[in-house]
């Protein structure tokens, strides 16, 4: 509940204003999608490839978060926090 | 794990591995979180898997003409990780994953100034040594639009301790065609600096950090996808590094995150090409741009991944090279100051029966005049390497 009342007051803020306005046209593109011809289940296939994946394995994305987040100073942000370390 | 068949009906039973329920782990793994595509992502993995991997990370010493006093040599992390993971009955899944790094070298502890008047860098005296382990496990419903996993993980060094959780949903659109995914979590840390080459002023004290995060995916073709995410981080307690002889930061730190990505897929070439952005903004003034691309080359039963990422960051408001004391807050961490990086790797797979060997090799170089933003160059920029090994192993 704190974390979604400090959320709210961090996104009215005036530093944000072109992020909203980047997020908002996401959203309109993402609702623009709606339009797009569907593809059937058998047409999949590709999709299901390897290299198609958002990510190339779980342990990957751990080993490398945790090493950008110890070397940059953009850590978290994108996703759920995870056991912290004391990297430096 | 990722295996290498092709066609639609190995791309069936592949998905089912490859979606692995740690695809969705929570933790630095949710910063790629997929608002997951396909049909098959709603079932449990179909086999077993038990997997080692192994990773040497290494940081280049720091240059003579940057160095004062100290030691020059910087870190070396030797980073082993461990997993299982299996069905259980027709819903649920659970995975355990250990993860130990093994530490030593100096870091740097202030900047100064050199008798040439140039910025220097006093480091830690002799090598540290650390160890950190972590443990972690995830269980995970799955039903027929969607699935739905909770984690919790533990990591302990000697001077550093955390419990995270966490929780994650996703389902899909009538058609399959998007998926939305949502997580939560939060993470309890403890900060016990020990005192050891360089002084520490503080005992112990906590960090509570609490993350949120929101996305979609949305299938363009039968050969492209697209997925966007916003996420949102707060942390409050002792956000300063006590390792650090001059480093007052504020107790309060809010991040924002949006990220973006593309997967197309060129049949005649069995090949992919990956596309993924970031931009992130924080109440300390620092943004940062992250560009990723790659190339996915399949072979028979053997994959090539290069990849190419670059990074710039804006530097924090209250950084600067050498630390201002007059101030409320105040740092000369170089992680916190204006400056672009590239790394550079090669990923590669080869599946063989039920076995699948991985190896990768990165490079990653930062320097001030690289960024995109304004701001003096910290003489601690790092520049590193890292190679991995893996092997892994699936039956029913």
């Amino acid at each position: 509940m704190h974390c979604a009342l400090k959320f709210c007051s961090y996104w009215r803020s005036k530093r944000l204003e072109a992020f909203r306005f980047v997020v908002l046209c996401a959203v309109m593109g993402v609702a623009g999608c709606s339009g797009l011809e569907p593809v059937a289940a058998w047409e999949r296939g590709y999709l299901a490839e390897e290299g198609m994946q958002w990510q190339s394995s779980a342990r990957e994305a751990k080993f490398e978060g945790h090493v950008y987040t110890s070397k940059e100073a953009s850590s978290g942000g994108n996703g759920a926090a995870g056991g912290g370390c004391g990297c430096n | 794990m990722a295996v290498i068949e092709r066609g639609v009906k190995n791309a069936h039973s592949a998905s089912t591995i490859k979606q692995s329920p740690l695809v969705r782990t929570l933790g630095a793994a949710v910063a790629a979180l997929p608002a997951y595509q396909n049909t098959y992502a709603d079932a449990p993995p179909e086999f077993t898997e038990v997997g080692l991997r192994y990773s040497h990370y290494s940081e280049d010493s720091l240059s003579e003409d940057k160095f004062i006093a100290g030691a020059r040599g910087r870190y070396d992390i030797d980073v082993t990780q461990l997993w299982i993971e299996a069905p259980i009955g027709s819903n649920w899944s659970i995975a355990v994953d250990v993860q130990n790094d093994s530490m030593s070298g100096a870091s740097p502890w202030f900047v100064g100034t050199q008798v040439d008047g140039q910025p220097g860098v006093i480091m830690s005296g002799a090598s540290i040594y650390d160890n950190r382990v972590e443990v972690g496990a995830t269980t995970r419903y799955f039903w027929a639009d969607g699935n739905a996993g909770f984690n919790v993980t533990h990591s302990k060094e000697d001077d550093y301790e955390a419990l995270a959780m966490a929780f994650d949903v996703a389902w899909n659109s009538a058609d399959n065609a998007r998926t939305w995914s949502a997580s939560a979590s939060t993470s309890n840390d403890r900060v016990e600096p020990v005192n050891g080459n360089i002084p520490v002023f503080i005992d112990q004290e906590d960090i509570d950090t609490a993350s949120i995060y929101f996305g979609v995916s949305q299938i363009l073709s039968s050969t492209a996808i697209v997925r966007i995410g916003l996420g949102y981080t707060f942390s409050e307690g002792y956000l300063s590094d006590p390792y650090k002889l001059f480093d007052a930061r504020p107790d309060e730190h809010s991040r924002t995150a949006l990220s973006g990505g593309y997967r197309k897929f060129f049949p005649e070439a069995q090949g992919a090409l990956q596309i993924d952005y970031r931009y992130y903004s924080d109440d300390w003034g620092t943004d940062s741009h992250t560009a990723e691309v790659a190339w996915h080359q399949s072979f028979d039963r053997f994959a090539l991944t290069p990849y190419l990422r670059y990074y710039s960051q804006r530097e924090a408001d209250f950084f600067s090279v050498i630390a201002d004391l007059e101030q409320d807050f105040y740092a000369d961490d170089f992680r916190l100051s204006s400056y672009g990086a590239i790394t550079v790797g090669l990923r590669s797979t080869v599946q063989i029966g039920d076995w699948q060997m991985e190896g990768q090799l990165e490079r990653y170089e930062s320097d001030n005049d690289w960024g995109l933003y304004d701001g003096e160059a910290a003489p601690a920029l790092v520049n590193f390497w890292r190679a991995t090994i893996g092997i892994s192993w699936r039956f029913d």
